[in-house]
């Protein structure tokens, strides 16, 4: 592995000197604040394609953070599936706070939007730490600062709603975090490192000497991973947090935080546990049900809420499962499909959020059933949603139909016949409940009545390259399922 | 037999679990926030206490090593992360404490149970 530079770690530091800046400049030159915070994040952005074209498809190189060489230090690793993760996560960040410049004044007190802008730094920083880490216990601090600064940016409008909700989410990620350091305590007892490749070729050893030990590090796992990504019986928390959030903190929430903990629990998976312990215990089959039934009840749910942030914080719910479907199924194709669906999922579920968002911030309406006739007075956002909605079914020209697609095909691979059945009649499902806003919101024939503001520039140029986004992930997929199909054959 | 003869062996890492599974317990069934999160740091202090407890090695010394004398020393690197650990532990429980706080204010109750019937008169 050749060094890096010092670029790794640029991305984290130039977020946080950022975050510690912005409230200080907010007291006195307001518009200074957002752009510093607008340029850190553009900053990491560009860092992360040029690591991207650094480290190509097959390679990866490693940083040492205070040049304290691995097993000792902390380590970083740039490889192809974490720089994948690491441009959607700078660069969906990036987007969705474009859209927050807009909307966050009619959201917040004028006074906290600088602190806003703080917290989100800090946790765009720790979600991209945590795609780069390569050390357990660094994963364990990087998930706390994660779950706190994610908290904090639901209370921070100060509703009772939003305080209750992110103090359930907040013990939800404490018991998490409890079960992840129990279990890390678990694999370290046997193995003596904290470093992902040094357990990787020590827990092989220790698998027939110690194996109670690490399958409840295992379990440990899949709980703690679970409760913070939202999967089926432990997701309690989702709901009411994603939709009492501000509109911008939903878009991010829904959009990446709990998809960077699927992505931590596939770095598990693969580069900490052993091809062996695989093997041995149906781990993949244990997340491959959860998921399955996590894709169910999720679009059941979504189907009979009325308030429509909530329903798209429930189909969250049933997304997120897709992901934990495609490492359950454990075949390259599947685990294609699922990675390919962080991203979609990611441009979907924000595009959607942040029309949500500017439906509420022109109208102030959050019934699904007041919507009627509203795509007339305002196209821009309901069309946006249209296309969100059309890849959250995953119709042709979405990016939802490549993911679901190759998830499909890896079903049949291992032909696993239920679970295709699972992802068609969930698609079936995500029509029932999305469908009848389009149609009702375009097609019914009744004026909408309540009076209504004209929506900011920035928050209809995020809303239009949305769309884009969505588009282009469904036309041009063949780069990105290449470089898959190259990443992924140094796992099997 | 075998077992009970490892777990008097490892009596320190039972009392670990204990103390996990009680914190646990009373976090996801009590009503009250507050001891919502004292049970948060128990739970917490458990895992922290069978890290460190990893680190011990019987009749060990501090791991101070000096030229020439050779000791037998506890390692050192549990402690080390587990002052992470609290630090970690007790930002979390202030801004827990700090959202129970406003709950109060605007509730006027930190019992669970009563913000949810308040939540469904509304």
């Amino acid at each position: 592995m050749e060094s890096a530079g010092h670029q790794p770690v640029l991305i984290i530091v130039l977020l946080l000197i950022s975050a510690f800046i912005a409230p200080l400049l907010y007291r006195r030159w307001r518009f200074l604040s957002g752009a510093v915070v607008l340029a850190a994040l553009t900053g990491s952005f560009i860092t992360a394609l040029l690591l991207l074209s650094k480290s190509g498809a097959s390679s990866s190189l490693s940083y040492h953070l205070g040049n304290w060489p691995p097993p000792w230090g902390i380590e970083l690793i740039i490889d192809p599936l974490r720089v994948y993760m690491l441009l959607v996560v700078t660069g969906v960040s990036l987007w969705i706070f474009i859209y927050a410049l807009g909307d966050l004044k009619h959201e917040l007190h004028n006074d906290v939007i600088g602190w806003y802008y703080s917290l989100y730094a800090v946790l765009v920083a720790s979600m991209s730490a945590i795609t780069l880490t390569n050390d357990l216990f660094n994963l364990f601090v990087l998930m706390e600062i994660c779950a706190i600064t994610a908290c904090a940016i639901i209370t921070i409008k100060d509703q009772r709603e939003c305080l209750e909700a992110g103090f359930k989410y907040l013990i939800m990620s404490a018991m998490g975090t409890g079960c992840f350091l129990l279990g890390v305590a678990m694999i370290y007892m046997v193995t003596g490192y904290l470093n992902y490749s040094f357990i990787q070729s020590e827990l092989s050893l220790a698998l027939t000497d110690y194996p109670l030990n690490i399958f409840t590090a295992a379990a440990l796992f899949i709980v703690a991973f679970g409760t913070k990504a939202a999967l089926f019986p432990l997701h309690v928390w989702l709901p009411d947090a994603h939709a009492a959030a501000p509109s911008p903190s939903s878009a991010m929430l829904s959009g990446l935080v709990i998809k960077i903990y699927a992505f931590a629990l596939f770095m598990i998976f693969y580069r900490v546990f052993p091809r062996s312990l695989l093997d041995t215990i149906p781990l993949n089959e244990i997340i491959l049900w959860l998921g399955a039934m996590g894709v169910m009840f999720g679009s059941i749910y979504a189907m009979l809420q009325t308030d429509l942030k909530k329903m798209l914080a429930y189909s969250s719910i049933s997304q997120i499962a897709f992901i934990f479907m495609g490492i359950g199924l454990d075949q390259p194709l599947a685990l294609t499909g699922g990675l390919y669906h962080i991203m979609v999922h990611a441009f979907t579920k924000s595009t959607l959020f942040m029309s949500a968002g500017a439906i509420i911030y022109s109208t102030g309406v959050r019934r699904i059933s007041d919507l009627g006739g509203i795509g007339k007075v305002l196209p821009l956002p309901l069309f946006a949603f249209t296309i969100g909605s059309a890849s959250m079914i995953g119709l042709p020209g979405t990016g939802g139909l490549i993911s679901k697609w190759y998830l499909a095909l890896g079903t049949l691979e291992t032909g696993r016949i239920l679970f295709l059945l699972v992802i068609l009649a969930s698609s079936l499902l995500n029509a029932i409940y999305y469908m009848p806003i389009v149609i009702n919101a375009f097609m019914s024939g009744e004026e909408f009545k309540e009076k209504v503001k004209i929506v900011p520039l920035s928050m209809q140029v995020t809303l239009a390259a949305g769309m884009i986004l969505v588009v282009i992930s469904g036309i041009f997929s063949r780069q990105v399922i290449i470089f898959f199909e190259q990443a992924l054959t140094s796992l099997y | 037999m075998e077992i009970i003869s490892r777990l008097t062996e490892n009596y320190f890492y039972l009392v670990a679990v204990i103390l996990f599974v009680i914190g646990m317990h009373t976090m996801l069934t009590h009503s009250n926030m507050i001891k919502k999160v004292i049970a948060m740091n128990i739970m917490d202090s458990s895992v922290f206490l069978l890290f460190v407890a990893i680190g011990y090695r019987h009749g060990a010394q501090a791991p101070i090593i000096r030229e020439g004398v050779d000791i037998v020393y506890a390692n050192p690197l549990p402690g080390a992360l587990i002052v992470t650990g609290i630090v970690v532990a007790v930002s979390v429980t202030a801004y827990a404490l700090s959202i129970i706080v406003k709950i109060q204010r605007s509730y006027e109750t930190v019992d669970c149970d009563e913000i949810c019937e308040l939540r469904s008169e509304d």
